[in-house]
């Protein structure tokens, strides 16, 4: 990954001093969901504008939708108004923005979609999507569960923010995985967490409440399942259940090292937009680019966590 | 306010039944439940259970501790909409500065800060005469604006979760009751006095009831005024002293939301979005109802948009039933 990033690079700085001195000769626009409301994002766009300085020959404009629907689809317009020679977009909304990448798509610019997917519906006029694979996560989530519980035991399951892609594709990877590999791990119920820490503590105390033997949580990303342990904590139960989250954050990193959290999965940011950029630059230098690209997101427990620095969100 | 209305309009010579039927609309929401209790009871048998009812009342004390300020401003015929923006300000504030300057200097700062957003909201509403939806719906997304600066986007987080007497005021118990609920029950219960029993309680009534008829009677509406959003400033303040201990850590958008659930309870609560009428009392039922109902339902097993749908159908049923006794009629005539 890295290596091909430097190839790339190199081949851009060879391609840039036979254009000649000075002028960029690929520009890249970038239109963000939300910079700035969460650590993830946050870091994704200094890792982006890091990894873009050190590309030579590259300049980029860097803008963030702050959530908004119609900022993002009036910000692709721009772009294209600036005839970028790619586009990358982290969609504030799967379906709504598919219009404008078909816009894109019709003058010439190629779309490329980072961290979640738009819909169906936009997948012909997109050149590729770079990000990860969260069916796989909640995978991973599953088999990790399995391992902790030794194949049997009641869990329950907080899941993501409702509506959200990323939810709704670990929850699906989770329990079909959990399904076929594990039938002995019955999940007894799931509410959603919003990805909100205090929710998730509130869902966990009636969860407590209502159930005498829970035996595992699995909790959509790290920020919910330390609100499960907190809650969990709280009532003197958290050393009979096992804690298994996604998006490794730094307190479920911290919680791992105090034995509290069994395991995650690994996913940053860093690598996140990285992958986004070398995908564009692929694409603009007519590389053959699968049209999904995932980013690798392993699993990361107590047992293998000295190989992972701590995330830095 | 209501009350007094429903009271003279009834008049001397009403009968039985409609004195009974009004008794019932003026206390539906007590009937409502009440009604909702038995009916959880009978269906789940986890609900009923003192550890259940002070779970369902600890996680109502974040919510209801700020509706206790934003009644008195409600009641004082404004709204305040930034209080959940304020609250994610407050959280991330006190959150962060715990490691920095230690748990003292994080409350004291972290107050002095919530006070001064409560001032400008107070002197544009109150001095300015501005309209107070307005106002302070910007004052929601300035102080959201305000906190991911502060915070660059990170989440922030407490330590040393074990070793720190902040942990008390979210995790902490005392004669066996959590320490939320107390912080919640005792600053309604000053707060309730402070409105029932004392001049400036009357004040902020009339203010609220008939403006132009305070300021006639030599009253200074703008300075009651700017004191309802110091009020609701400061409670939003003591509950992200709670959320922030409870946590031990803070999103920068932990409170999203958050304005909105607090002014459901205050409207089921029954006091008048117009001004000059309400409660604490019945603010804390209306907080404890849209805890119990989500708790209820959960327990149930019912999806989490049972909840939602659950809650705005109570919310207007509690308002058609407010309507209802201040005008003696369930319906209204086609005229």
């Amino acid at each position: 990954m890295k290596k091909a990033l430097k190839t790339t690079s190199f081949a851009i700085l060879g391609s840039a001093l036979m254009a000649g001195p000075a002028a960029a000769d690929m520009k890249i626009g970038i239109t963000q969901n939300n910079v700035g409301v969460d650590s993830y994002q946050t870091t994704y766009e200094k890792a982006f504008k890091e990894a873009a300085s050190k590309t030579d020959g590259l300049e980029t404009v860097v803008l963030d939708a702050g959530g908004d629907v119609a900022r993002q689809i009036a910000q692709m317009q721009d772009l294209i108004q600036q005839q970028v020679d790619a586009i990358i977009i982290w969609p504030t909304n799967g379906q709504a923005v598919v219009p404008v990448v078909r816009q894109a798509h019709q003058a010439g610019i190629p779309v490329i979609i980072t961290n979640s997917n738009i819909a169906d519906a936009g997948q012909e006029f997109i050149a590729a999507f770079s990000g990860p694979n969260n069916i796989t996560q909640g995978e991973y989530s599953a088999e990790m569960m399995c391992e902790a519980l030794d194949g049997k035991g009641q869990i329950v399951q907080i899941s993501g923010q409702p509506g959200y892609t990323t939810a709704i594709q670990r929850q699906q990877g989770f329990e079909q995985r959990l399904a076929e590999a594990c039938p002995g791990v019955e999940i007894m119920e799931t509410q959603p967490g919003d990805w909100n820490r205090e929710k998730a503590q509130r869902v966990m105390e009636n969860f407590l409440t209502k159930y005498d033997k829970i035996d595992g949580v699995y909790a959509g990303d790290d920020n919910m399942g330390v609100g499960a342990l907190n809650a969990a904590k709280a009532a003197g139960r958290a050393g009979d259940i096992a804690f298994i989250g996604a998006t490794n954050f730094a307190v479920g990193y911290e919680a791992m090292e105090r034995g509290e959290y069994y395991g995650s999965v690994y996913q940053s940011p860093v690598d996140d937009a990285e992958a986004a950029l070398q995908t564009a630059i692929d694409v603009i230098n007519g590389k053959e680019v699968p049209k999904l690209n995932y980013f690798d997101t392993p699993k990361i427990t107590q047992s293998n966590m000295s190989e992972f620095d701590k995330p830095v969100f | 306010m209501s009350d007094t209305i429903s009271e003279i309009k009834s008049g001397g010579e009403a009968s039985l039944a409609k004195k009974y039927s009004q008794l019932l609309a003026r206390q539906g929401i007590l009937v409502a439940f009440v009604l909702f209790l038995v009916v959880f009871s009978i269906f789940s048998d986890r609900f009923l259970s003192t550890d259940n009812f002070m779970t369902v009342i600890r996680q109502a004390s974040i919510i209801g501790t700020i509706a206790i300020g934003v009644t008195i401003v409600v009641i004082g015929g404004n709204l305040d909409l930034s209080v959940g923006s304020l609250l994610s300000f407050c959280t991330v504030l006190v959150v962060d500065l715990h490691d920095k300057i230690g748990p003292t200097g994080a409350i004291g700062l972290m107050l002095v800060f919530a006070l001064l957003i409560g001032a400008i909201n107070g002197y544009l509403i109150g001095y300015l005469k501005l309209n107070s939806l307005i106002v302070t719906l910007g004052m929601l997304s300035a102080i959201q604006g305000i906190t991911l600066i502060y915070t660059g986007g990170q989440n922030v987080d407490i330590q040393n979760q074990e070793g720190t007497w902040f942990a008390f005021f979210g995790r902490g118990y005392l004669w066996g009751i959590a320490v939320p609920v107390l912080i919640f029950l005792g600053l309604a219960l000053i707060a309730e006095f402070v409105l029932k029993a004392t001049t400036y309680g009357r004040k902020v009534f009339s203010v609220g009831g008939n403006p132009a008829a305070a300021v006639f009677s030599g009253l200074r509406r703008n300075r009651m005024v700017f004191s309802t959003y110091l009020l609701s400033a400061f409670t939003t303040a003591c509950a992200a002293i709670i959320l922030g201990s409870r946590v031990m850590g803070s999103q920068n958008n932990v409170g999203q939301g958050y304005e909105l659930l607090v002014l459901a309870g205050v409207i089921l609560g029954g006091t008048s979005l117009l001004g000059g009428s309400g409660s604490i009392t019945r603010t804390i039922i209306g907080v404890l109802i849209l805890s119990f109902i989500q708790n209820g339902l959960l327990l149930l097993g019912y999806p989490y948009y049972a909840q939602w749908l659950v809650t705005w159908a109570v919310i207007i049923l509690a308002v058609w039933l407010d309507i209802a006794s201040t005008r003696g009629k369930i319906f209204t005539s086609f005229s």
